[in-house]
């Protein structure tokens, strides 16, 4: 039996309808009505989860699927993690019928699974997914979707090639005011968009290193580490930190700008294109094991419509966020966000995340008649973007972070830290989704993994 | 900046000098590499580091398109740094920093490498990564020759770079890792 082989049966019935289902609309999943009484899913249309990387966005995942199992809808099945402490905890949290692993690929062996969530670091992001997409499981993968040009090309072909449902955490998507955000635009109200300026507050200076040592004894650092190049354990380096290090977390353009360029792919009607050229500056950090860039300066040019999206991460980069009423959302995190510079105006978001936020006259802009309406999540933090991935389980429709756009925001991220990196502007060619002209450039789209923890 | 003030900056106690020579040193380029390696080696950890992000700065430079001669000249400098009587830390980064810019001149010292067991995954890494048929002989020939326990990995870059491999399976979804911890409630 080879690895495609290893699917549970009905799964595989289940997915023999799938393939044709997904142009003729037939759902992945057998509708309660059909299995249970009206009303109330029988346990054939509960989605069975597992939940791999339970650390604050892992655990995030883990409770809101726990409250749906108790509204009779989820099944969570396993909970993982390569640090014991935190797979305590998040078997705590899941609950006694949960089985607990620290090595992921138990879950994928398992048949009765149909979803896995992975929020583990980000250097383990493509390889699970992948993983998970060849032993036949519905991915919901945090963001960034992917740390090379190459693991993004992987795991857009494996959701292709076994069919299955994914969504990358880029939850920004699904925010109430996203979408308040996304119809002001797209119906025209500041004319054309020629500009999207995004604004961040720097990357941290590790301004306290340490020598490496020996991993925790909780801590399976092998595992861990998976598919980067061995190096000893520092504690500068590990749960949380790991953003901060370009070959793993890759610094605040690649932890929000999955953010704010998912939204701005999302608005600008770009998924599934991408910029003619790249080209960034910045400082790096001048100790420390931080590496990545501290200030940045990035321009991204779009072709065919022509548009520009630039990156400004620095001290009071943008505007501070607009006070609200008490009444009102308050806006908590007015670090990062973009302006758009359209030919009538221009339109102020601040986060991008589970917290989206937009000026008052885009709040309290009256959509005029005929206007064209868009995707609403229609809830604050993960809950709306779950239930667009369980939505696309049930019906085989594509999501609204599906692979393949969460791997286009995730380009523009790499490419910009590679920019970055090499100290030189990137000519792209999306269409072959390839570095032109620039050899180690084009070395650097892959990285070699660790064996056994490839792709 | 001249490859002495590098040296003497990176060496210094003086942090903010450090970081910004270390930044500067691109187009030091291949003469910089020889004085930096024993740097890179340092039991300060912050001179260590500096120096290496220099060797790194310098091999990113010298990658640069229409630059064929300083990056050959760079690798010439590499090359001798994977050697036996190199630290572990240095073989390692330079083999990495090879594998961006080296052509086939790195190939044997890189697949010698492939004998050693806590340098062979990056020699592998390397040879994946650097194009040309010397490489993927390279790969073949230590693939025939390895221990079956590392076939798989050989398996993997040749697979990579485009080869069949059929009578190797890959282990990488067989699970391995067991866990002490006891699942809540049971």
């Amino acid at each position: 039996m080879n690895q495609h082989d290893q699917r549970i049966p009905r799964r595989t019935v289940l997915k023999t309808v799938g393939a044709a289902g997904l142009a003729a609309g037939f759902p992945y999943i057998v509708p309660s009505s059909v299995l249970a009484r009206a009303g109330r899913p029988g346990a054939n249309d509960r989605i069975t989860t597992a939940h791999v990387g339970l650390g604050g966005m892992g655990n995030a995942h883990l409770s809101q699927m726990v409250r749906r199992m108790k509204e009779g809808t989820i099944n969570v099945a396993a909970v993982c993690d390569a640090d014991e402490n935190r797979l305590r905890k998040g078997s705590e949290n899941a609950g006694p019928q949960a089985d607990v692993y620290r090595d992921y690929r138990y879950i994928l062996e398992r048949k009765d699974i149909d979803a896995v969530f992975f929020a583990t670091p980000d250097h383990w992001h493509a390889v699970q997914m992948v993983h998970a997409a060849q032993c036949g499981k519905h991915v919901y993968v945090e963001k960034p979707a992917c740390c090379t040009i190459e693991e993004g090309k992987a795991m857009v072909a494996a959701a292709r090639d076994n069919k299955i449902v994914t969504q990358v955490g880029s939850q920004g998507r699904s925010q109430p005011e996203a979408y308040l955000a996304h119809r002001y635009l797209v119906n025209g109200a500041i004319g054309k968009v020629t500009h999207v300026e995004c604004f961040h507050y720097p990357s941290p200076v590790d301004n306290e290193p340490v020598p490496d040592s020996d991993p925790p004894p909780e801590l399976d650092w092998d595992l861990w580490l998976g598919p980067l190049p061995w190096r000893p354990y520092n504690k500068r380096y590990c749960h949380g930190t790991f953003r901060w290090i370009l070959e793993s977390g890759g610094g605040q353009i690649r932890d929000r700008g999955a953010h704010v360029f998912s939204c701005a792919m999302w608005w600008m009607g770009a998924d599934g294109t991408g910029p003619v050229t790249v080209e960034a500056t910045g400082t790096s950090p001048s100790k420390g094991l931080w590496d990545s860039a501290v200030n940045m300066e990035v321009k991204f040019t779009f072709k065919n419509p022509d548009w520009i999206m630039t990156w400004t991460q620095a001290p009071n980069a943008g505007p501070r966020g607009e006070k609200r009423g008490p009444d009102e959302d308050p806006i908590v995190r007015d670090g990062y966000g973009a302006i758009y510079h359209g030919t009538k105006g221009t339109m102020t978001h601040w986060g991008g995340d589970g917290g989206t936020w937009v000026e008052r006259k885009v709040r309290e802009w009256e959509p005029p008649a005929g206007f064209k309406d868009v995707y609403n999540g229609g809830h604050r933090g993960e809950a709306g973007h779950h239930q667009n991935f369980l939505d696309g389980i049930k019906t085989g429709k594509k999501t609204v972070m599906n692979i393949e756009a969460a791997v286009g925001v995730a380009n523009l991220c790499v490419l910009a830290n590679l920019s970055f990196i090499l100290g030189r502007k990137l000519q792209w060619d999306q269409a072959k989704q390839e570095i032109v002209g620039d050899e180690q450039a084009r070395r650097m789209m892959s990285r070699p993994q660790r064996a056994p923890y490839h792709l | 900046m001249t490859i002495d003030e590098l040296i003497a900056k990176i060496s210094g106690s003086d942090e903010t000098a450090r970081g910004e020579a270390w930044q500067n040193a691109g187009p030091l380029g291949a003469a910089a590499i020889k004085p930096l390696a024993p740097l890179m080696d340092h039991k300060d950890t912050e001179i260590r580091r500096a120096a290496t992000r220099a060797a790194w700065k310098i091999v990113r430079h010298a990658g640069r398109p229409d630059a064929r001669r300083e990056a050959r000249a760079v690798t010439d400098e590499l090359i001798p740094l994977l050697g036996d009587g190199q630290p572990w830390a240095v073989r390692r980064e330079a083999a990495w920093m090879l594998s961006e810019i080296a052509g086939s001149r790195a190939v044997e010292p890189l697949a010698k490498l492939l004998n050693d067991k806590d340098l062979r995954e990056h020699a592998r890494a390397a040879l994946q990564r650097i194009p040309g048929r010397r490489s993927l002989a390279a790969l073949k020939a230590a693939f025939e020759a390895a221990p079956e326990d590392y076939k798989p990995a050989l398996a993997e870059s040749l697979r990579i770079r485009g080869q069949k491999v059929e009578n190797v399976k890959s282990v990488k979804l067989v699970p391995v890792k067991s866990t002490a911890v006891k699942q809540v409630g049971r």
